[in-house]
């Protein structure tokens, strides 16, 4: 079963129409990445489909469940009740973190399970203790935010978001603000969490990671989607000009 | 040679300080030679002795007889308002000669050096005509209001005061202390207060000025006599102005310009009576006297206090709503919210305090009760602070980044979830240098509340500094205001240490 069917995604501010009508489904344990030159709309797709901004057309189902639809002119959204389950299948990653400052990182990672989700504390912080051990944090448990390197707090904000029991989980460009070290780091992760068969949506620059990870390669450019398909066709062998040149940029730098 | 240099540097500059020292000396033995000028210190609100008439000159019976005295002296008469309650401090300090102003001699004969008595006043009572109040007796259990270190106040409370005074001022609900006699008659109107003592001339000038709502009572409440007061032991100017009366009084002019005032029932000018010197004054240690004015501060500290912590609790919270109206998408509320606040941040606040506690009365006919003078001192505050604070919380919400909201609704907090668990523990941490800032202007600003005549701290002190003579009540004043602040500001900083766990 597709865990998230896109269809005919639009999304314009003001004048500007950034998302030109975006089709995308992902398959349980799929890991899809997302390519694409800088402003073709990637963000703001990824920003889309986890509900911070409202596309203007198209139709967003998660887990058979229909969140939005267009129709008569205008956007239909799910009952209230409805969407505050479907938002609870997603989770997601931030270029920059966005940790609570004010919460240790134990607390950042329970917070929401208790006081969203209502579940018991000391299972949801038993739980929490061991995605800090999975992430190699546990000896940071009572540490702030600020007191951790950007390659660990990127690391609590994805424990934080496991920590939520997601089905999918989306990355906007999890590694951008980190060093080569650090994104190594977190690429690690990703990778263990692809391993799992977690669901994944991924916007990235990291190509090799892409090419070894992912089973499906989106390229996108100019608000629509060139070239999608297998990393060993899309990467490998592009067949859209504007994929090339954008892969030998990559290349490049 | 650099030796040489410091040591001619050095030279040049006593050489300049000798300079600069003579002529101030000099400047200083000119002006005890001969006299040019004469400044009276009155409070302009003092008719019909001294006050602005409606071409805004500054007119009156005592100036009338001042100006003749400087004409027949050839001084020129400089007319010099004042703070009541700072006279002597203004006569201390030399900004003015002398205090001619209706100028009450009872209960002050030691602290000044007089001219003879020239007005024979008494304190009488005015009641609103409707009240039904016919006698001191009437007044048990009622407010009364006085000027502040007027002869009405000595008359009920200082030493001198008879015994069937003292009597009559236990009796009293509340001898409601007031800077002026407009304050006092807006209070009588509003029925803050029930009566007011005051001198004869003034109570008959602003009967006849106000209109038969207000009536005076036939006993008075004592009887007083007006003359000039000088700096103690300034004998030199006081013989010369006391003999220009005498010859004012000899060739007629004196019971002229009485006449032009109508108070020609009043004045007593005699060249039989004798001058009093000031110089019975009792002496008293001055750890004793420090230790009696600050006895008689603490009532209003703890006045201070209590506005302090009553804004504070109210206006605190008040400000979080008054932010959330001013961000809220429903415009109306909003530009009501942002009308609100600008009118508060653009008027002064010693108005609002006006407004607040005379508005019930003006505007919508209630009568007013003393009680709520404090009352309207809490709320006039409270809705100024809330409104300073409303905007500190505003920006100190605008600076928590986006980020933390947009993390929040992926991890599913609902709105309120999302502030009170997420914003507003940051929120606090961004304004708590402004709200210490805010909080010491509070500290300092309680001492507005005189604008109504609720005693606090500092207009005790003014009182008492009027009534001793002495600037000490000022000083502590200073000291206390000082204190608190030094205690407000360690206070606020151990919050910020506290909250620097996290950035
Ligand atoms: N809130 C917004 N208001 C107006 N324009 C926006 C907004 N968000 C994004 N845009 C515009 O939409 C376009 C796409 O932006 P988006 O952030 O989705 O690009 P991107 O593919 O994520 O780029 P990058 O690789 O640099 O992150 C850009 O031109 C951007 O300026
Ligand atoms: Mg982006």
């Amino acid at each position: 079963m597709d865990l998230l069917e896109i269809k005919g995604l639009k999304k314009s501010f003001g004048e500007l129409e950034v998302l030109k009508g975006i089709d995308l489904s992902v398959a349980e344990n799929e890991v899809v990445s997302i390519l694409g030159p800088s402003g073709s709309g990637k963000s703001t797709f990824l920003r889309c489909i986890s509900m911070l901004e409202k596309p203007d057309e198209g139709s967003m189902v998660y887990c058979g469940k229909q969140a939005a639809h267009f129709e008569g002119g205008k956007m239909l959204y799910a009952p209230n009740s409805e969407l505050k389950e479907i938002k609870s299948y997603f989770g997601l990653v931030f270029q920059n973190f966005n940790l609570f400052p004010h919460y240790s990182v134990l607390k950042n990672l329970t917070d929401a399970p208790v006081h969203v989700q209502k579940r018991s504390k000391a299972e949801v912080e038993q739980e929490a203790y061991a995605l800090l051990e999975k992430m190699g944090l546990r000896d940071k448990a009572n540490a702030y935010p600020h007191q951790l390197s950007g390659g660990q707090q990127q690391r609590v904000a994805i424990a934080r978001a496991l920590a939520m029991k997601p089905k999918m989980l989306f990355f906007d460009e999890p590694t951008s603000a980190l060093d080569p070290e650090l994104t190594a780091e977190i690429l690690k992760v990703l990778r263990a969490l692809a391993d799992e068969q977690m669901t994944m949506v991924i916007v990235t620059h990291e190509i090799g990671f892409a090419r070894s990870v992912s089973d499906k390669v989106i390229f996108m450019d100019g608000g629509v989607i060139v070239e999608q398909g297998a990393p060993s066709d899309v990467i490998d062998n592009p067949s859209n000009d504007r994929t090339r040149a954008f892969l030998k940029k990559m290349e490049e730098k | 040679m650099k030796q040489k240099r410091v040591i001619s540097l050095f030279l040049a500059a006593a050489v300049g300080f000798g300079v600069i020292a003579g002529a101030l000396t000099s400047c200083k033995d000119k002006k005890e030679e001969k006299r040019t000028k004469l400044i009276v210190g009155f409070d302009a609100e003092f008719p019909p002795y001294g006050y602005k008439n409606e071409e805004g000159e500054y007119v009156g019976f005592d100036l009338s007889l001042a100006e003749e005295v400087c004409k027949r002296n050839g001084w020129e008469l400089v007319k010099q308002p004042i703070d009541w309650d700072s006279k002597d401090m203004e006569l201390k300090t030399g900004s003015i000669d002398c205090i001619w102003n209706g100028f009450t001699v009872t209960g002050r004969e030691s602290s000044y050096t007089w001219s003879t008595p020239y007005v024979d006043n008494s304190q009488v009572t005015v009641v609103l005509a409707d009240s039904g109040i016919e006698s001191l007796d009437d007044l048990a259990d009622k407010v009364v209001a006085v000027q502040a270190d007027s002869a009405a106040l000595a008359a009920f409370e200082s030493e001198d005061a008879t015994e069937e005074n003292k009597a009559y001022a236990a009796s009293f609900k509340e001898l409601q202390q007031v800077p002026n006699y407009n304050t006092a008659f807006l209070n009588l109107e509003s029925g803050a207060v029930n009566a007011i003592c005051m001198d004869y001339g003034v109570a008959k000038y602003e009967i006849e000025a106000r209109g038969s709502k207000f009536v005076m009572l036939e006993k008075p409440v004592s009887t007083e006599q007006y003359a000039v007061g000088f700096l103690k032991g300034n004998y030199e100017l006081r013989d010369e102005v006391q003999k220009t009366l005498i010859e004012m009084l000899d060739d007629g002019t004196f019971a002229q310009i009485a006449k032009d005032w109508e108070l020609s029932d009043s004045v007593c000018l005699s060249a039989d009576d004798t001058v009093l010197d000031g110089s019975t004054k009792k002496t008293e240690s001055f750890s004793d006297k420090m230790l009696r004015i600050c006895k008689q501060l603490l009532k209003g500290v703890g006045a201070s206090l209590l506005i302090f912590a009553l804004t504070l609790i109210f206006s605190l919270p008040l400000g979080l709503l008054i932010a959330f109206g001013r961000m809220s998408r429903f415009k109306p509320l909003s530009l009501l919210m942002k009308l609100y606040i600008s009118i508060v941040r653009g008027t002064p606040l010693m108005l609002q305090l006006l407004v607040v506690f005379f508005g019930p009365h003006f505007i919508f006919g209630v009568s007013t009760s003393s009680e709520y003078r404090f009352y309207a001192v809490v709320i006039g505050f409270t809705l100024n602070y809330a409104a300073y604070f409303a905007e500190i919380y505003r920006s100190g919400i605008q600076a928590v980044p986006v980020g933390q909201y947009e993390a929040a609704d992926i991890l599913g907090y609902t709105r309120q979830q999302r502030f009170v668990r997420i914003v507003f523990p940051q929120m606090i941490k961004n304004i708590i240098p402004s709200i210490t800032n805010e909080v010491i202007t509070l500290v300092k600003d309680t001492s507005l509340a005189f604008a109504i005549s609720y005693t606090e701290m500092f207009t005790l002190a003014k009182q008492v500094a009027a009534a001793e003579a002495t600037i000490i009540p000022l000083f502590v004043a200073g000291v206390f205001y000082y204190v608190f602040n030094f205690i407000v500001a360690f206070v606020m900083s151990a919050i910020e240490k506290k909250l620097e766990y996290f950035r």
